[in-house]
């Protein structure tokens, strides 16, 4: 278990995050929603180890790990653009960690992944030759080689489009649950966000303004931000939707 | 948790701090004591003398207006060329050729141009000879002029091309769909967005010719211009290095002012957000008229170094002019010369080398996240302070502080000198690469075990390569062509080609002071062209 407790964090003047106290569940996938702004990447960094807060505590399975550097925190992360190394083809960024430390995956479960991960015909190709979406899945294999405790992901769909979206969503649900993976995604898309986790912490000015199971946020929405922002859109979204099938010939006919 | 251990970043910051401690401020400070400093201490009598005579103003004031009036000259010139190859439908293989044209005589060093200019247009000069008269006295003010702007127009043409190609040009559609007459399209969507890069243009190629000595040593005549004064009070029959580092300081101070206005200048530029690909509109008038005037300037510059190819190969220019390779077998087996050579390019290597692992070095501080990322501000300084200090001084603070030293008349002190004074561009052009490399890659390796040494190995190197030899090939060239420091730091042992240039000019060697020419030049050509074959080859592996 992931607790966040009591969490501050000021860059010069600005207070980015306040009061953030929150805990995450073994095998769960949460998301941290938020404008941008909202303090959600700075979050992402204290949980992974890139910033320190100013004051408050990260444990992970009840040790204190608020000082330990990144790199042994045993979390791992998939950026937004992917960062994956242009000079080496797929497969040799899928394995670059090994090359660290050998006997982190063993050669089944590296071949595993990729099957998983549905990567087979693509190995051999260079980074620029793959699609938006391969491009994800060898960054997610990449990681996955590493067992990360917790896997984070920074806006992993924004930069995909339409049925791709769907299909990257349901692999991480599928790493999730076969690797019983503690997932958190960062995304500024509610649609995303209640679509693909189990919990969603809605973040805006710095604070939690609520965190809960998608459907207590559709329906207890907590503070008329939420209502505003998240639920409004949704609203908008699927009102043009059903309007695109059952209203459709009547406009046509207008 | 593991013991703090000193990292990468921070010795890299040691070393070129160390480095830069050495062998920049502390001959910037030797100068400037040197210069306020006399055997009763602290006195202001060698500004005293040196105003005294008068003449010094006469000398300022030459040079400030001679590289002024070159300065504006150059950079309408420069335009033209630019233009051609940004805003007209000339095939693009014509533009690559203007463009290399333009840039060639950058692989000469000045003090060539100078004698070029000398055989060109001088009493016996063949294009005199051709037009039966003599245009223009070279010695002086015109001469001084030609050369400069044949010195700055490469310089001057790639800041504009530059420019010019991150224009957005779908403003000119904008603008004419709204009505604008052409000459309004052309005032608010090519010159506007240029103006303070003319404007950079203009103190670049002033400073420049402000601070060459190369030019001034064949073509000043009567002149008194600065850089000539200085070389007269350190290396001249009685050397006086008290007043030479006095007009050292008067050299440097519009060189720094020059710098610090540019720096401001480029504030002011305009950035586009993104570069869009458009259809020039068709212009066959507009295309034909740039074409010819960008091909008359390059034949005019290109005409000068003809001689260059000429002189050397006749019997005796220009009495007896049968065709002969005697002279160029004599020099190619005359031993010093060959030594000298050899020197030339033991130095070229290693300033290419070491310059380029130093600038890639601070670059990696400076360019790339990481919690070091503040001290990048240190190379970013050095960076701006060699800028402002022109070769010549920069040599004769080295002359002066490395007097009576182990490195006294040696090539590690070439070195040093070269790499120091051409340290800023290529560390911006580094710099910039590398800022446009993904910011994740260090995080992303340190996740994946990496050592921060480990991804500079393995990730940024690999990624870097294409800016690496371009440094790499620019350091070369430039140690190659260089005159104005060197020539106070060369000695009999550690003699390079320019300096042996100057040196021979005693004696009215031309035949060698052309074929030397024409080494430096078919070396630069050679190693760019090495360079470009080596990235070719890599990029057809990498596909």
């Amino acid at each position: 278990m992931l607790e966040l407790k009591n969490i501050e964090k000021s860059f010069g003047n600005v207070n980015v995050l306040r009061h953030i106290n929150f805990s995450v569940d073994d095998g769960e996938i949460i998301s941290i929603l938020g404008s941008s702004g909202s303090g959600k990447t700075t979050l992402l960094n204290i949980i992974l180890g890139i910033t320190q807060p100013d004051c408050g505590e990260i444990r992970f399975n009840t040790h204190d790990i608020t000082k330990v550097p990144m790199e042994e925190r045993g979390f791992n992360i998939v950026f937004q653009d992917y960062a994956l190394f242009p000079n080496l083809n797929a497969y040799e960024n899928i394995v670059y960690g090994l090359r660290n430390k050998p006997d982190i995956s063993t050669p089944d479960e590296v071949q595993d992944l990729i099957d998983l991960l549905g990567l087979r015909e693509h190995l051999n190709k260079n980074i620029e030759q793959l699609s938006g979406g391969q491009k994800q899945r060898v960054a997610l294999a990449r990681t996955l080689v590493m067992k990360p405790r917790i896997l984070l992901l920074d806006e992993p769909l924004s930069a995909l489009d339409g049925v791709i979206k769907e299909s990257i969503k349901e692999k991480i649900r599928q790493i999730a649950k076969e690797f019983h993976l503690t997932t958190i995604i960062v995304t500024h898309d509610p649609e995303e966000a209640l679509s693909l986790s189990d919990k969603v912490m809605i973040l805006g000015s710095g604070t939690i303004l609520q965190y809960a199971k998608p459907d207590e946020i559709i329906h207890a929405p907590k503070d008329g931000f939420v209502t505003e922002f998240i639920l409004r859109q949704l609203e908008i979204k699927r009102s043009n939707i059903l309007a695109l099938f059952d209203g459709g010939e009547v406009r046509t006919a207008v | 948790m593991s013991k703090k251990k000193i990292s990468p970043q921070i010795v890299i910051l040691l070393f070129s701090g160390l480095l830069f401690g050495f062998f920049l401020l502390l001959p910037m400070v030797t100068i400037l004591a040197k210069s306020v400093y006399g055997s009763d201490g602290v006195t202001f009598e060698f500004y005293a003398n040196l105003f005294a005579g008068g003449n010094i103003f006469q000398a300022f004031l030459n040079s400030v207006l001679i590289s002024a009036a070159s300065g504006i000259i150059t950079t309408v010139l420069a335009f033209i060329p630019a233009y051609a190859v940004n805003y007209t439908n000339i095939h693009k293989r014509l533009k690559k050729i203007i463009a290399a044209l333009v840039m060639l005589p950058m692989l000469l060093p000045t003090i060539t141009y100078g004698f070029a200019i000398i055989y060109s247009l001088g009493k016996q000069g063949i294009i005199t000879k051709i037009l039966g008269r003599q245009i223009v006295d070279i010695y002086g003010t015109a001469g001084l002029i030609i050369g400069y702007v044949i010195y700055t127009l490469p310089i001057s043409f790639m800041l504009i091309n530059n420019t010019m190609g991150y224009i957005d040009k779908k403003f000119m559609i904008v603008s004419r769909i709204m009505g604008d007459s052409t000459l309004k399209t052309f005032v608010n969507t090519v010159i506007t967005p240029l103006i303070s890069t003319l404007a950079v243009s203009f103190i670049q190629s002033f400073t420049l010719s402000f601070t060459d000595y190369g030019i001034p040593a064949a073509l000043a005549g009567n002149i008194n211009l600065l850089s000539t004064r200085l070389y007269n009070e350190m290396l001249g029959s009685l050397p006086d290095f008290n007043t030479g580092s006095a007009v050292s300081i008067l050299m440097l101070l519009p060189s720094v002012l020059s710098i610090l206005l540019i720096s401001c200048l480029n504030r002011y530029n305009i950035r586009y957000n993104k570069i869009s690909v458009i259809e020039l509109t068709k212009n066959r008038v507009r295309d034909w008229i740039c074409g010819i005037l960008s091909g008359i300037i390059i034949l005019l510059v290109l005409s000068m170094f003809t001689v260059i190819f000429l002189v050397p190969f006749v019997e005796q220019y220009p009495y007896k002019m049968q065709l002969t390779v005697s002279h160029v077998t004599e020099i190619f087996t005359d031993h010093t010369l060959m030594n000298v050579y050899r020197n030339s390019l033991i130095v070229a290597f290693l300033t290419a080398l070491l310059g380029s692992l130093l600038v890639y070095a601070c670059a990696l501080v400076s360019a790339r996240r990481g919690e070091h990322r503040h001290y990048g501000k240190i190379p970013d300084t050095v960076s701006l302070i060699t800028n402002t200090i022109p070769g010549m001084v920069l040599g004769v603070a080295y002359l002066l502080t490395f007097r009576g030293t182990f490195l006294q008349n040696t090539f590690a002190v070439l070195i040093l000198c070269n790499i120091v004074h051409y340290f800023s561009s290529p560390y911006l052009m580094m710099k910039s690469s590398l800022e446009k490399l993904n910011a994740s890659w260090e995080t992303t390796a340190r996740l994946m075990g990496d050592s921060w040494l480990k991804t500079v190995v393995r990730i940024i190197t690999p990624n870097a390569i294409a800016t690496l030899l371009e440094v790499f090939s620019y350091f070369f060239v430039n140690a190659m062509v260089t005159v104005s420091a060197v020539i106070f730091l060369a000695s009999t042992k550690t003699m390079i080609i320019t300096a042996k240039i100057k040196e021979l000019q005693h004696f009215a060697n031309f035949n060698e002071i052309f074929v030397l020419s024409i080494l430096i030049l078919s070396t630069n050509l050679a190693v760019k062209g090495l360079i470009r074959l080596f990235a070719a080859i890599r990029m057809k592996k990498g596909k």
